[in-house]
């Protein structure tokens, strides 16, 4: 049976290092691929945390995008041990 | 009568307790309050000590007392876990089946490290963060190790302590250079974080003492699972590596009695507000240490921190004072970084970790500690606690009480105001 690829919007604003990636990985677990995590965050810090972890997993940064108070990481997941 | 009932006697129970029972003193002899402790154990670890069992060989009885030596003589200790926490109702009910009411509630039950969690770990790994006799395990399997990889991986977080893996990796190296064998050792650190310590500034001391000390580190491995058979631990991202001993740090949960009673968010911790520490929602109950869902180190000197600011806001509200505090976030993780030395990872909600060099002096403070923690539970310590710590509690002068909770701590306490 074909899955419903998701679509999670996780907001850790106000959560500095390492709350941010934590959040991430945690609706990383309970993903699936195709299904597309937007973290939005202040932590500065999660931008880059989160393009490393990215570059080195395989899974896709789709876009970083500079809201006017945090910042809106969106991650496509296309590699996840199965 | 009002009745003060703590759930969980682990560092924050024991001593929240201790605390309302000196500050309530006269109270409780007039008839006027009563401070109970509902716990499961009768032995009260000092959990700092595993890391000793586990790679120094020390007996886990030392670092075991009885909570009923620990308690002051006000405090009713009710051993017999808690099952269900009724908000609705101000009740918890024990294992036993009795029920007790409260007119003001603590929670403090804890986190639980869970190997379960993850598939094949329970079976694969052995870890120091489930108790002594686990503890003991990594020492017995230390004794025969004569070469190979051991690998300490991170398998969840949050989770208790968050220097002890760290600390894990160099009281290893440490064990190895003693045995004359660290040159046949490979020892390999494996984080989710991106940095071998997640805060920044301490993983700017952390990665180049793993350098010298030829740990090798992978980041950003979220453990998925372990074979045992094959002797290999899978991450999320697809990573795989070979141990011959693995030491796993193990995802951790809420409580049962939280999970049990539906007041916890997806992984059974306590929503709670970061100051005050009051439970989200409800009025008269406080959550402190391990139970809550705030984004701050599990640890017992938060816990104990929290305890101050959450005995204090109950008086408080017994009295009928807005005089309440908030807990600023502060966290002080003691950190060995072998050869007798030390770092303390040390911040508030508001003023991250900052550089440090690791110190002797740190290294003597962390193991003085393990010998004043009986006694820092029963309240006796706390000038010295206050001039080592600093400002850990502000008072919240511009946030007065909601209406509706002075109203009904009014009607709870009737015609007996406690003064």
């Amino acid at each position: 049976m074909a899955t419903v690829e998701q679509h999670k919007v996780i907001d850790s604003r106000g959560s500095f290092c390492p709350g941010p990636i934590t959040d991430l990985f945690k609706a990383y677990r309970s993903s699936q691929l195709g299904d597309i995590i937007e973290l939005l965050a202040t932590d500065p810090a999660a931008k880059a945390d989160v393009t490393a972890w990215a570059q080195k997993s395989g899974n896709e940064l789709v876009d970083i995008i500079d809201e006017q108070d945090y910042t809106r990481i969106v991650v496509k997941i296309t590699k996840k041990r199965s | 009568m009002q009745r003060v009932v703590i759930v969980g006697s682990g560092d924050g129970g024991t001593f929240t307790a201790n605390l309302l029972a000196s500050e309530l003193r006269d109270e409780i002899h007039g008839g006027l309050a009563s401070v109970q402790l509902v716990g499961e154990h009768l032995h009260h670890p000092f959990q700092p000590g595993n890391l000793d069992i586990a790679f120094k060989g020390a007996s886990p009885d030392k670092y075991v007392k009885e909570e009923t030596e620990l308690l002051r003589k006000d405090v009713e200790f009710i051993q017999d876990p808690a099952v269900k926490i009724d908000f609705k109702a101000k009740s918890v009910s024990t294992k036993s089946g009795r029920t007790l009411t409260y007119d003001f509630l603590v929670i403090a039950t804890g986190a639980v490290p869970d190997p379960s969690k993850v598939p094949g770990l329970a079976q694969g790994a052995l870890n120091f963060h489930t108790g002594g006799k686990d503890s003991q395990r990594i020492w017995e399997s230390l004794q025969t190790f004569d070469g190979g990889t051991v690998i300490v991986a991170i398998a969840g977080t949050p989770h208790k302590c968050p220097p002890s893996p760290n600390e894990a990796a160099f009281m290893l190296d440490e064990f190895f250079q003693k045995r004359g064998i660290r040159d046949k050792v490979k020892i390999k650190f494996l984080t989710p974080y991106p940095r071998p310590y997640p805060a920044e500034k301490i993983s700017k001391v952390v990665e180049p003492m793993f350098q010298e000390k030829g740990i090798e580190v992978s980041t950003f491995f979220n453990v998925d699972s372990v074979d045992p058979a094959e002797r290999k631990i899978y991450s999320l991202e697809g990573e795989a590596f070979h141990y011959d001993l693995l030491i796993a740090i193990p995802p951790h949960h809420g409580a049962d009695v939280i999970i049990d009673s539906g007041i916890g968010d997806q992984e059974g911790y306590v929503p709670t507000d970061k100051g005050m520490m009051k439970v989200q929602g409800q009025v008269g109950v406080y959550a402190i240490g391990d139970a809550t869902n705030i984004p701050v180190s599990k640890s017992g000197v938060v816990a104990h921190l929290q305890s101050v600011v959450v005995a204090h806001n109950i008086v408080a509200e017994m009295q009928q004072s807005s005089d309440m505090l908030e807990y600023n976030g502060r966290i002080n993780c003691p950190m060995e970084v072998g050869a007798r030395k030390a770092i303390f990872v040390s911040a508030t909600y508001s003023s991250p970790p900052v550089d440090q060099t690791p110190s002797t002096i740190k290294y003597f403070m962390k193991r003085s500690f393990a010998m004043i923690y009986w006694r820092a539970l029963n309240g006796s310590l706390e000038r010295m606690f206050d001039l080592f710590f600093g400002q850990t509690r502000f008072p919240v002068k511009d946030k007065p009480e909601p209406q509706k909770q002075v109203v009904e701590v009014k009607a709870a306490l009737g015609e007996k105001k406690v003064a």
